[in-house]
């Protein structure tokens, strides 16, 4: 559709709002309601232009200008909001004139006259929309001389998001994320007319997703409160990487100042994230300006850790492990190391003749699907959806994409300004489809309020559910084929297996097949055993659904690409804790396992590689201080086999150094250019390997997908028994470094050992106390927390890296009340 | 430890009522239901505690907050309790022009209490209120549900004296104009041509 | 139940042999409100002659043939509405009365719902059957305790005799209705606004397009109708569309119910052809101004007032005339305002109105009309406000006109532009003298 923008004529699809038409044709309109990826809903008026339309007589002729001899403009009566009018053939769009220009000051005043106009002492200011539109379309003057409203000004929405009454511009950005995007109501409006205001009755908003509203909020009235009084926005550094708390690959930027992270945020990916990034994410910062952070290398002397050089910790590293032979040395990396740490280690294994290589945690079955994985763009626009496991936790963007898919509207196209402003097609108040959503998981999970249908198999049942749904679908078939077939029948251990009635399992498996695009989201319940794995995919297959495989980590899937693993089973991770005589462990911590620690102490040598002076790291000889997340420059590969790019922010963090630089080091010591010294040469590596450039990724990152069926992973761990009374279960925050991140563990309440009421009742455990319980022989500290949506019997526990997703068994007998209190609020 | 619900909910013993007033309206409409049932509520204890709120959002699939959103934009539910007898006056033109700011200054002077407050015994509370839809007989006062027009210096006295003894009495109705005196009117529906006689 | 009549002797269109009463042939009586007393004056003759002798398209025909226009105030023709409803494709259609009558000056439903709540019903079948609707919503404001009660009653009565049901007066047609209460907001009139309160929403006005009959209430197709259009309905296929286009002018047919109140003898509702001029309505019926009068809103707080003037006096009552002139026909609810009345006073209480309705949702009538422009109002009646302020008011108010969400802010400002175009000197001897130019605080009487 041909729209005259001013003095610019451009083609619009049809539906295309106008304000994306002004902005495609170059020219500006403030707004502050709008938002990408949000309804559009025409509140703050700050948009409005004068547009005009021909129009047609009866008979469908134009109607023409008597003067001109073209289409007679017919003007709208009133000035329209561009952000909710659609554009039209022959449309006219005037946004620079007097008229305009009255009316832009005139909503410019009205915005202004209850703000408190405090950018002074506003975190927003120097990135306040309201700022800087008042600048350019306001008159600079108020004519309003009376009090503007008071109303609190340090109102704590929860514990990571402070609220400012005053400053609000009522633009509904907000209430309509929550309401349109994770599907939590818990911020609404409260009063009418000119008394409207943000408010809550859920304590502390209970949504997963809650940052995200500090990022849109155009003004200083929502703000991060742990960064709140922290810096100025000019202040900031902002890097752009990539978040590396789960496999989701969110975009994100990290805000730094004189070398301290002050606040993460969301950054755009259309094809993952959108803008949106979950509260673990956005909050789970602070652990890496902890005072106890190592700043140097340590070397055991005479018993004792002491700061030495880098060089020196090199050399010690090299003297020990001269004397043995590559069998007896362990290399083992966090599975959340960079593809460029991958190589590092890769090449350092080799350079030490050891086979005895592994990333951790990584579970008994395959994080790479045979066949090419769904996206999380498949994902967002699917038609039925079934999840196994608890997606909300293990990957939070992909909990997000489901929402999007259950509201039905695709992905809006990009326009020349970026995403466009205002979509019509994303309406307030939405509907979401529950019916394509089903669940299953072994106790509620936070997704479930979304499905349309939920199963509660028992713990560890994974494969039997899978198994079980396979002889549904392949029953389905038969009658398909011949009407005459029997119908159904599962015998009672398969029906138990389901966790559901049985007619909605076979609504569930003809949802599937029936759908146009099927996606099967598998978590890491099911990938911790291989049977269970199998029957997904086999399963997944029948019905032809892609599969999304959540990986415990935010690299396993590049982990596994990159083959950083043993060259033979016994040489796996927990194999080579016992089998090797000396070890070098890269963010991991494995003595918090008192048998485990035992066996380390006998190593004739341990080099660890850490942030904390971890359990481990108290008893190694050697204690390289590591680099965060946010301080690496790298590659990841996220769920979807998307290759996405790390950068390092300016943060302050002694002499840290990732992988890469602990390679680096060992190979000067070694007097050895190995690949991997750099991220440089890690990169020429990989480009070799993969066929594409790291260096070079787009925004969007770049998908991976190799010709052919990929390689068989390097090594299997073989099935361990499953069973237990604990199920270890996914976390969107990080246990590991919860104590370190005060806001987190404030908002969290610390981790959690959640238990049925009325086991709690048999083990005479009160809701909130601090206990302390040995599972699966890691020794893990948490609060209890009832909840009847724990399964008799079972208790809960979020994962750490050491204790992967699944069945564990506990150690009743070891439960104490845990004398050192967690540091909790409440 | 959480903190155990002492209020046993409202709707725990009305089934019956619940399940009429859900059945008002479709199942993919649930959410309508939330007026009616704050209407119940705010009938019954005179204002809507946090506690309904949750209650109701429970029962139609919103948030509490969301809930709160609801009740909040309308004038006629009460965070607070409002008195036995809420004293509802109507201060929009048509009534001002008939005496309603005299009425409303009269009725704080006589219960003590002004707009928004109730009085120490709990027995009445006054809002001043906008355009009731009694614009021909006002001033009009409203009672909890039920109003009472053209009220006089004399029919305010006795309104307040009888409610005082917890005597409710008859409503004032006043409809003016047509139907004024129809029922005492035999030519009810008489049918004259249009046009015959001229105004004026 | 009593009828308190007042000392003045009721002359009421009722008495006046020039007209005939229709739509208000059963109100004030007692008892008129059950359906023993409908069914036995020939109540549901109508809706019975619809459903059996006509089809919806006949029915819709009817209508548009009557001209009758939307009573709700925009005037929008019904039956043109009607056909707006897309073909019947499986889903549910719905039928929603306006019944949140709110516009001050306005009241002439209100008393149709409490004496003959079955006209309205009768109204309701035609209507569902014409649109091929099974259901209907009758959205009424919350104050309306007794007109609620009264409908609910009716209702039942009408489902236990089976005049509503599956098979509604004995045919194949189904009708069912709820009403739904309001709570105490003016937006909820605006039909989206109204939509989003009946979905148990914020009453907050939603975005059109989608218009009702596209996506209305829960997303369905939706056909929204003020409560006097749906009792005229009743009428006009009782006793044709011609007899209904045989009433009033050019643009505007049938008869219309009129409302007045303010400082007049005998305020009340008449039912007029519509084209009545303000004189007949305010002289003849309700017995003229008590005291010296200086101007009257014409159809409710929302439309621009007009001064005591006989061009506006001998101005017919209806939609085209009106909106010529500058203001609207609105509601057909006219306020009188007295001489010694000070403008400035009546449009503050007016302006304090639209500031206590808005829904909040749109900047210019947060801001605006809530919140700044009663302010400037207490500061003139304060004795505080200068020429300046006069001027700037003009043009705060110009900002708010056309560039709301919805009509409300215009329904302020409107008016308030009309008493500066009309009472201007009122303002400036207030701003020049520190009081009101008129300062009677006294309209209580006996």
């Amino acid at each position: 559709m041909k729209v005259t923008i001013n003095d610019v004529s451009m083609d619009f699809a049809p539906g295309t709002s106008v304000i994306d038409a002004v902005f495609a044709a170059g020219y500006d309109v403030p707004y502050f309601c709008s938002q990408e990826y949000m309804s559009p809903i025409g509140a703050c008026r700050m948009c409005l232009a004068r547009v005009g339309a021909p129009r047609k007589d009866r008979e469908g002729n134009w109607i023409l200008d008597e003067e001109t001899g073209e289409p007679k403009i017919f003007y709208f009566p009133n000035m329209m909001a561009t952000c909710t009018t659609q554009v039209m053939e022959g449309m006219v769009v005037d946004t620079l004139s007097d008229d305009v220009k009255r009316v832009q000051n005139g909503m410019v005043e009205f915005t202004l006259i209850n703000h408190p106009l405090d950018c002074p002492v506003c975190d927003k200011g120097g990135a306040c929309e309201l700022q800087d539109r008042a600048y350019e379309y306001g008159t600079g003057e108020s004519r309003f001389v009376f009090d503007k409203r008071h109303q609190e000004k340090h109102h704590p929405l929860s514990e990571v998001i402070t609220l400012d009454r005053e400053r609000c511009i009522h633009c509904k950005r907000c209430v309509r994320y929550f309401e349109e995007v994770p599907g939590d109501g818990v911020l609404d409006f409260i009063e009418r007319g000119g008394h409207t205001y943000i408010g809550t009755l859920e304590d502390g908003l209970p949504s997963n997703f809650t940052g995200n509203i500090t990022d849109i909020c155009p003004v200083g009235a929502l703000l991060d409160t742990t960064s709140r009084f922290r810096g100025r926005n000019w202040e900031y550094d902002h890097t752009r990487s990539t978040g590396m708390d789960d496999a989701g690959g969110s975009a994100i930027v990290i805000d730094a100042r004189t070398g301290r992270i002050e606040r993460i945020k969301g950054a755009l990916n259309p094809e993952v994230n959108k803008t949106w990034i979950d509260d673990g994410t956005r909050f789970g910062h602070e652990y890496v300006d902890a005072d106890d952070r190592l700043r140097s290398p340590l070397v055991r002397k005479d018993g004792e850790l002491v700061p030495a050089t880098w060089e020196e910790a090199a050399q010690v590293v090299r003297d020990r492990l001269g004397g043995l032979s590559g069998k007896d040395i362990g290399i083992a990396l966090r599975a959340d190391a960079t593809l460029e740490e991958g190589v590092a280690a890769k090449a350092l294994a080799e350079a030490l003749g050891t086979g005895q290589l592994d990333h951790a945690p990584r579970p008994a079955a395959s994080v790479v699907p045979q066949q090419a994985p769904a996206t999380l763009t498949d994902l967002a626009t699917a038609d039925a959806i079934f999840v196994v496991g608890d997606v909300t936790e293990e990957v939070p963007i992909a909990d997000l994409r489901i929402k999007d898919a259950l509201k039905g509207v695709t992905p809006p196209e990009m326009m020349a300004h970026g995403v466009p402003i205002a979509d019509l097609r994303l309406k307030e108040h939405p509907v979401f489809h529950r019916e394509r959503l089903s669940v299953a998981a072994p106790y509620r999970v936070d997704l479930m309020k979304h499905a349309g249908r939920t199963a509660s198999y028992p713990a560890g049942g994974e494969a039997a559910l899978f198994a079980a749904l396979q002889a549904i679908a392949e029953a389905q078939d038969a009658k398909a084929e011949d009407a005459e077939a029997a119908a159904v029948q599962l015998d009672d251990g398969q029906r138990a297996a389901l966790g559901m009635s049985l007619a909605d399992a076979e609504a569930l498996v003809r949802g599937l097949r029936e759908a146009d695009n099927a996606v099967v989201v598998i978590g890491g319940f099911v990938l911790a055993t291989r049977a269970a794995a199998a029957a997904a995919a086999t399963f997944a297959k029948a019905v032809g659904a892609k599969q999304l495989i959540l990986g415990p980590m935010a690299n396993s899937y590049g982990l596994e690409l990159l083959h950083v693993g043993p060259s033979h089973d016994r040489y796996a991770y927990p194999g080579m804790l016992e089998g090797a005589r000396a070890l070098i462990l890269s963010n991991l911590d494995p003595a918090q396992d008192p048998d485990v620690r035992a066996t380390l102490e006998q190593k004739d040598f341990l080099v660890v590689h850490d942030l904390f002076l971890t359990e481990t790291a108290k008893i190694a000889d050697v204690v390289l201080p590591a680099r965060s997340v946010y301080e690496r420059d790298g590659t990841t590969v996220n769920l979807e086999g998307r290759f996405l790019p790390l950068q390092a922010a300016p943060v302050d963090a002694g002499e840290s150094e990732d992988f890469v630089g602990v390679v680096g080091a060992l190979g000067d010591a070694l007097g050895q250019r190995l690949e991997g010294r750099s991220v440089r040469s890690a990169r020429r590596v990989l480009r070799k390997r993969f066929e594409l450039d790291p260096a070079e990724l787009g925004p969007s990152g770049e998908l991976y997908r190799p010709k052919g069926r990929p390689a068989p992973r390097v090594s299997i761990r073989s099935d361990e028994a499953v069973g237990g009374n604990v199920l270890v279960t996914p976390s969107m925050l990080r246990v590991e470094y919860l104590e370190r991140n005060p806001h987190l563990l404030a908002l969290s309440g610390g981790s959690r050992l959640r238990v049925n009421p009325a086991d709690a009742a048999q083990h005479g455990l009160g809701d909130g106390e601090a206990v302390s319980l040995r599972v699966g022989g890691v020794v893990r500290r948490a609060r209890v927390r009832l909840d009847a949506g724990v399964p008799a019997g079972l208790m809960l526990l979020p994962t750490l890296p050491e204790q992967p997703v699944g069945l564990a068994h506990a150690d009743l007998a070891t439960l104490t009340r845990d004398e050192r209190e967690l540091e909790v609020a409440g | 430890m959480v903190e155990l619900e002492t209020v046993p909910p409202f709707f725990a013993d009305k089934q019956e009522l619940l399940d009429e007033i859900l059945g008002r309206y479709p199942e993919y409409g649930r959410r309508s239901a939330v007026m009616p049932l704050l209407r119940e509520v705010q009938h019954a204890e005179r204002y809507v505690s946090e506690a309904r709120l949750a209650e109701i959002g429970e029962i139609v699939g919103m948030h509490a907050t969301e809930v709160k959103g609801v009740m909040s934009f309308y004038s006629e539910y009460h965070g607070e309790p409002v008195g036995t007898y809420h004293l509802q006056v109507c201060s929009t033109l048509s009534c001002s022009l008939a005496g309603s700011d005299e009425l409303y200054d009269y009725l704080v002077e006589k219960l003590g209490i002004v707009n928004g407050e109730v009085d120490a015994e709990g027995r009445f509370s006054l809002q001043k209120v906008e355009c009731l839809g009694s614009c021909g007989s006002g001033p009009v006062i409203q009672v909890n549900d039920t109003y009472y027009e053209r009220v006089s210096r004399s029919r305010c006295d006795a309104l307040i004296e009888a409610l005082s003894r917890d005597e409710v009495p008859e409503p004032w109705r006043a409809r003016g104009g047509d139907n004024e005196g129809a029922d005492k009117a035999d030519f009810l529906m008489h049918t004259v041509a249009a046009g015959e006689g001229e105004t004026r | 139940m009593s009828d308190v009549a007042d000392a003045t002797t009721p002359i009421t269109s009722r008495h006046d042999p020039r007209y005939e009463v229709v739509m208000y042939r059963h109100v004030g009586i007692d008892g008129a409100w059950t359906l023993d007393y409908y069914r036995g004056h020939g109540g549901y003759a109508s809706a019975r002659k619809a459903l059996t002798t006509m089809t919806p398209a006949q029915v819709i025909d009817e209508v548009k043939a009557s001209k009758l226009r939307g009573r709700g105030g925009a005037g929008f023709p019904t039956g043109v509405k009607w056909s707006f409803m897309p073909p019947v494709d499986g889903r549910q259609r719905l039928l929603v009365v306006n019944a949140d009558e709110s516009e001050p000056g306005s009241f002439k439903d209100r008393y149709i719902m409490e004496d003959d709540p079955h006209q309205l019903i009768e109204g309701i079948i035609i209507g569902c059957y014409a649109i091929q609707a099974t259901k209907a919503f009758i959205y009424i404001r919350g104050e309306y305790g007794l007109g609620y009660r009264r409908l609910v009653q009716a209702v039942e009565e009408a489902r236990a005799a089976g005049i509503l049901g599956k098979n509604a007066l004995g045919s194949d047609v189904e009708v069912d209705i709820t009403v739904h209460r309001g709570a105490g907001a003016y937006i909820c009139g605006e039909e989206t606004a109204l939509m989003n309160s009946l979905e148990g929403l914020r009453g907050n006005p939603r975005l059109k397009p989608p218009f009702p009959a596209q996506a209305g209430v829960y997303g369905l197709p939706t056909t929204i109708n003020n409560v006097t259009t749906m009792t005229s309905v009743v009428h006009i296929i009782e006793r044709g569309a011609d007899w209904f286009a045989s009433m009033g002018t050019e643009d505007s047919k049938g008869t219309k119910l009129y409302q007045i109140s303010g400082t007049v003898v005998r305020p009340g509702v008449y039912e007029l052809p519509m084209g009545a001029t303000f004189r007949e309505l305010i002289y003849d019926l309700a017995g003229g101004p008590k005291g010296e009068a200086k101007g009257f809103f014409p159809g409710g707080s929302s439309t621009p007032p007009f001064p005591w003037r006989d061009e506006f006096l001998d101005m017919p009552m209806d939609y085209g005339t009106l909106a010529n002139s500058g203001s609207m026909l609105g509601t057909g609810g006219v306020i009188v305002i007295p001489k010694e009345k000070d403008i400035v006073d009546a449009m503050y209480n007016v302006v304090r109105f639209y500031a206590h309705e808005s829904c909040g949702k749109c900047t210019p009538c947060r801001e605006g009309i809530s919140t700044w422009l009663p302010k400037m109002y207490q500061k003139l009646l304060a004795g505080l406000g200068t020429r300046e302020d006069l001027d700037l008011m003009e043009d705060m108010v110009r900002n708010t006109r056309g560039t709301a969400f919805c009509p409300l802010a215009d329904a302020c400002a409107m008016p308030v532009q009309a008493s500066f175009k009309w009472f201007r000197d009122e303002y400036e001897y207030l701003v020049d003298h520190g009081t009101p130019m008129y300062t009677k605080n006294d309209w209580w009487e006996a």
